[in-house]
């Protein structure tokens, strides 16, 4: 049993936010940096998945600068056995193709039995990574997952709908799920284990060839605060009253 | 061998035995003494197998110690008078009955025998006759206080109640069983001795044996009832053997029973360390995860396997805890004593006061006995280390089981869920570094910045302090006090780091260690005097635990720097003439024995402090220590919360103005407690500062309008 983790070293931002001087990304003063939430989750499915089976290998692999190892070194800390990270220079701020297509490379090489990546990541949130790798590796996939059984050369798995509905889908191995927050417990990585993990081993790969970008970014700005906001006060009969009277405004 | 009478004064030994008589005799003190060494020599072999410990630096001053506190039972005596005195009784009782018995056999066994000498007689043996008598009747006195206080008076620190089980759960009745044998045995052999004596006199009744005064007065009501001559003597054989066999039976009996304490308290004393549960080891880097903490008795060290023995059972600790009184299921009393049951099952002499299961030397005893849920109850405020008696350390023996569940993953969500945003964010608001600063922007002055410019003070902050708006508050407060006193201070912005006082005290050790790098390196590249804080907390570590990673600096907590600025003159304070409480922080009197500082600094602002009962060493944790504040609640529902308990004490106190505190999770905490125990109206809360900058007349409406308004848009902290 091989399960591949894709993983996101993530930027969270604070309340305040200034724009690099080509005003193409946030200024990284002004950024923090952890493990993508939903990448938690993933890489503790693959653990409990690779534990249960008794036997196997889980390799998480992330698109990175040196920096994204601390969020590889966290999920090492968990007990995955081996780390890749994927960097260029051509990868910096790249897009949700691009990424899939530098993971794609190096997954085809592992062979592995499943592939999981995180519903989306926390700070570019388009939920597009997981599903183009799964395209471009040729696996079937399911995304939204919240709960995975295996059977032999099976799976069934249950996939989050909209308003709480759960599609229950059975699917051929190898494939690719990507996974949805909630699904387990994440274990805590002690900082202890976190230190050690610093001798298992982050393999560095530069992709050969990573085509054409999807998109690139122009401008990134806060937006004007909309006008026209009014602010109603009063009592809750006068509220009501100013609201009716504004619908009815806009009605006409 | 029969005694020789001399010409003065003196007794006949051994009620005239005859030579077998007297061969049986020395055959039982072999075996009784043999049985003794033996349980001893158990012990010994318990404590031998346990993990090293701290190395027992300065040796004299420790056995200097044990005798002082023994003597004067300084310690027993605390918070129990009437305990101390009985314990004290019965000590010196006992101490002096036994000299007297080794006495005696010096001079029967080697004195006469070997060296020709005979000094039992005349003076020396009337003042020893007078010497034993009366603390023979000291140790029957003792006797009958402890009996009143555990038959009558039923004191809670005895009750041997378990806030961890349930009802029916739990048996003490063994231990009750225990308690009354080792009273009734000490009893039965004063009782007897004093037979002997009123039986020997009532036999000769010679005039000198007035000077054993209780002896003699039972020897003329024997012989005012007839018993004189042949039958007392007859009465006195008996009488004889009885005793003697009682005695020796108790000397055997002493490894077994909680007489050991006699033993290993004194030694317990001994070999205490000063900082236990202050300054945490720390785990060796190459640990593997089973040698990480405590999980088994094997893991335990050998000083901790000899706090297991000391325990008297007196109850200190459960009633000084502030878990065990509001409800949490954890009593540090019953945590040692479900400790010492495993570690007799396993290591050593198997005791019959014990709930099963017994696990093996290596076995988990994590979750049985002992359950998670009452480690996670311990808010570390170390009231129990500070009132045992025999020098206990269940705080440090607490938190190496806390470090075994944190390596094993098992922690409330809520728990983990801080311990990853400290990882993540360096500070337990999961704000950004950044922001750590935020709060100086409301000031009419610039804050230092101390990694670019140099400035006398290094004001270390800490997460409340930092990022909490009501205690933000107050860090405005301070620093314009500080500013108007012309203090020259700076901060270290973005490079502040959660000082990880709490996280070490939460068994994360390895998260601890790294916060503590990462400030020890930050706070070196700065140039500064002092560092001072107005968290206790972040206080407590940089100044005893941060030297463990090269951090030694001169560590002042913000009562006492602005003490110093009173006592100079840099502040001219005009007395507020308030009626206060002051609540001393765990952190700054139990950890650091900081208590004067803010009472002087609020007799110098003007106020009349009317102090709480639990005051000073005695101070009674406002529930957030030890982690708590990041953990889900586990007490039961009907008992107040700590802080509100305290709320209740302070406004029993009559009329005050201001329940006033000197730490950031103190202002949290009590500003909930006051309003969530009713008193709201009644009691307001005011940090030390906030009192200083009143007493300043400063104009002080801007900082607190910038404040309120950000108050009301901020969140929730974690």
């Amino acid at each position: 049993m091989k399960i591949v983790v894709a993983v996101k070293q993530i930027a969270t931002l604070g309340d305040e936010v200034e724009f690099t001087d080509d005003e193409r990304a946030v200024d990284p003063d002004f950024l923090d940096y952890a493990l993508n939430d939903w990448d938690s989750f993933s890489t503790e499915e693959a653990l409990q998945i690779r534990d249960r089976s008794g036997e196997g290998e889980v390799v998480v692999v992330s698109v990175g600068d040196e920096d994204a190892e601390e969020a590889m070194r966290r999920c090492l800390a968990m007990g995955a056995d081996r780390g890749i990270r994927i960097w260029s220079d051509a990868l910096d701020g790249a897009d949700p193709i691009t990424v899939a297509r530098a993971l794609a490379e190096v997954i085809r090489r592992e062979g592995p039995d499943f592939v999981f990546a995180g519903v989306q990541s926390a700070d570019s949130v388009q939920a597009a990574t997981g599903v183009a790798l799964a395209e471009l590796l040729g696996l079937p996939r399911v995304a939204v997952v919240t709960k995975i059984e295996l059977g032999d050369g099976k799976a069934v798995v249950d996939r989050e709908l909209e308003g709480g509905i759960v599609d229950r889908t059975e699917v051929d191995v190898p494939a690719l799920f990507t996974i949805q927050t909630g699904i387990n417990e994440p274990r805590y990585a002690t900082l202890r284990a976190i230190k050690q993990a610093e001798q298992k081993e982050i393999e560095v790969v530069e992709p050969s060839d990573l085509g054409e970008p999807a998109y690139r970014v122009r401008r990134m700005y806060v937006p004007e605060k909309g006008a026209g906001a009014e602010m109603l006060d009063g009592s809750a009969e006068n509220v009501a009253q100013r609201i009716a009277e504004i619908v009815k405004e806009r009605l006409k | 061998m029969d005694v020789l009478f001399a010409a003065d004064e003196t007794r006949k030994t051994f009620a005239n035995l005859g030579l077998w008589e007297k061969g049986l005799w020395y055959v039982l003190i072999l075996v009784s003494t043999g049985i003794f060494a033996w349980g001893m020599w158990r012990h010994a072999r318990k404590y031998l197998r346990g993990r090293s410990a701290f190395t027992l630096d300065r040796p004299g001053r420790r056995v200097r110690r044990a005798v002082t506190t023994t003597l004067s039972h300084s310690w027993i005596r605390r918070r129990d008078p009437v305990a101390g005195l009985g314990h004290l009784l019965i000590f010196y009782g006992f101490v002096v009955l036994f000299i007297g018995t080794a006495i005696l056999a010096f001079q029967d066994d080697f004195a006469r025998p070997i060296l020709g000498f005979d000094f039992w007689h005349g003076w020396f043996y009337l003042g020893y006759s007078l010497f034993l008598d009366l603390f023979g009747v000291a140790l029957v006195v003792g006797l009958g206080v402890m009996a009143v206080k555990r038959g009558i008076l039923k004191p809670f620190r005895l009750d041997y109640w378990r806030p961890d089980r349930a009802e029916g759960e739990y048996d003490r009745k063994p231990y009750v069983i225990g308690d009354w044998t080792f009273l009734g045995v000490l009893f039965f052999l004063a009782l007897t001795g004093f037979l002997l004596e009123g039986f020997r006199i009532a036999i000769a009744n010679p005039d000198f044996e007035v000077w054993a005064p209780f002896g003699w007065l039972l020897g003329q009501m024997f012989i005012a009832g007839g018993l004189e001559g042949g039958s007392a003597e007859s009465a006195r054989l008996v009488t004889w053997w009885v005793h003697g066999v009682a005695a020796l039976g108790f000397v055997a009996s002493i490894p077994f029973t909680k007489a050991v304490h006699m033993l290993v308290s004194p030694a317990g004393v001994a070999v205490r360390d000063d900082t236990a549960g202050k300054v945490l080891a720390p785990i060796p880097a190459d640990a593997k995860p089973e040698e990480v903490g405590y999980g088994t008795i094997a893991d335990l060290s050998w000083k901790h396997l000899v706090d297991l023995d000391a325990c008297t059972k007196c109850g200190k600790c459960h009633e000084a805890c502030p878990a065990t009184s509001s409800g949490y299921p954890l009593s540090p009393r019953d945590l040692i004593l479900d400790l010492r049951e495993q570690a007799e099952g396993a290591m050593g002499i198997r005791s019959a006061l014990h709930l099963p299961p017994l696990h093996e030397e290596r076995e988990s005893i994590l979750g049985d006995p002992i359950r998670p849920e009452t480690l996670w109850s311990c808010m570390q405020c170390m009231a129990c280390v500070e009132i045992c008696p025999v020098g206990i350390e269940h705080v440090p023996i607490i938190n190496q089981m806390r470090r075994r569940l944190v390596e094993q993953g098992e922690m409330d969500p809520l728990l983990q869920g801080t311990l990853e945003t400290i990882y993540t964010s360096g500070n337990s608001f999961g704000e950004q570094k950044r922001k750590r600063g935020r709060w100086t922007r409301d000031l009419d002055f610039e804050v230092k910045d101390i990694r670019k410019e140099p400035a006398e003070h290094l004001w270390f902050l800490g997460d409340y302090a930092s990022f909490d708006p009501r205690n933000q508050r107050v860090t405005q407060a301070l620093a314009r006090v500080l500013n108007h006193a012309g203090v020259d201070f700076g901060i270290l912005y973005d490079a502040e780091r959660n000082a990880g006082c709490d996280v070490r005290r939460v068994g994360e050790e390895g998260l601890f260690t790294s916060l503590a790098e990462e400030n020890v390196k930050a706070i070196s590249a700065c140039h500064f005097e002092r560092i001072f804080s107005w968290d206790p907390h972040s206080f407590h570590t940089l100044r005893n635990e941060y030297p463990q990673f090269g951090g030694t600096w001169t560590v002042l907590h913000h009562t006492q720097l602005l003490l110093e600025l009173l006592e100079a003159g840099r502040l001219m304070p005009k007395p507020l003439g308030y009626t206060v409480t002051y609540h001393d922080p765990c952190t700054l009197g139990r950890y650091n024995g900081v208590y004067d500082a803010p009472r002087q600094v609020l007799a110098a602002l003007g106020l009349e402090l009317r102090e709480m009962p639990r005051n000073r060493d005695n101070s009674f944790c406002c529930g957030a220590g030890g982690g708590r504040i990041w953990m889900q609640e586990l007490k039961r529902d009907d008992t107040p919360r700590p802080a509100e308990m305290r709320i209740d004490e302070a406004t029993s106190l009559g009329k005050l103005d201001y329940f006033v505190v000197a730490c950031p999770k103190d202002v949290t905490m009590y500003e909930d407690a006051i309003k969530t125990s009713g008193h709201q109206g009644e009691i307001e809360l005011r940090e030390i500062s906030e009192l200083v900058l009143e007493s300043l007349d400063l104009d002080t409406v801007a900082v607190g309008a910038a404040a309120d308004e950000r108050e009301t848009n901020g969140k929730e902290p974690v």
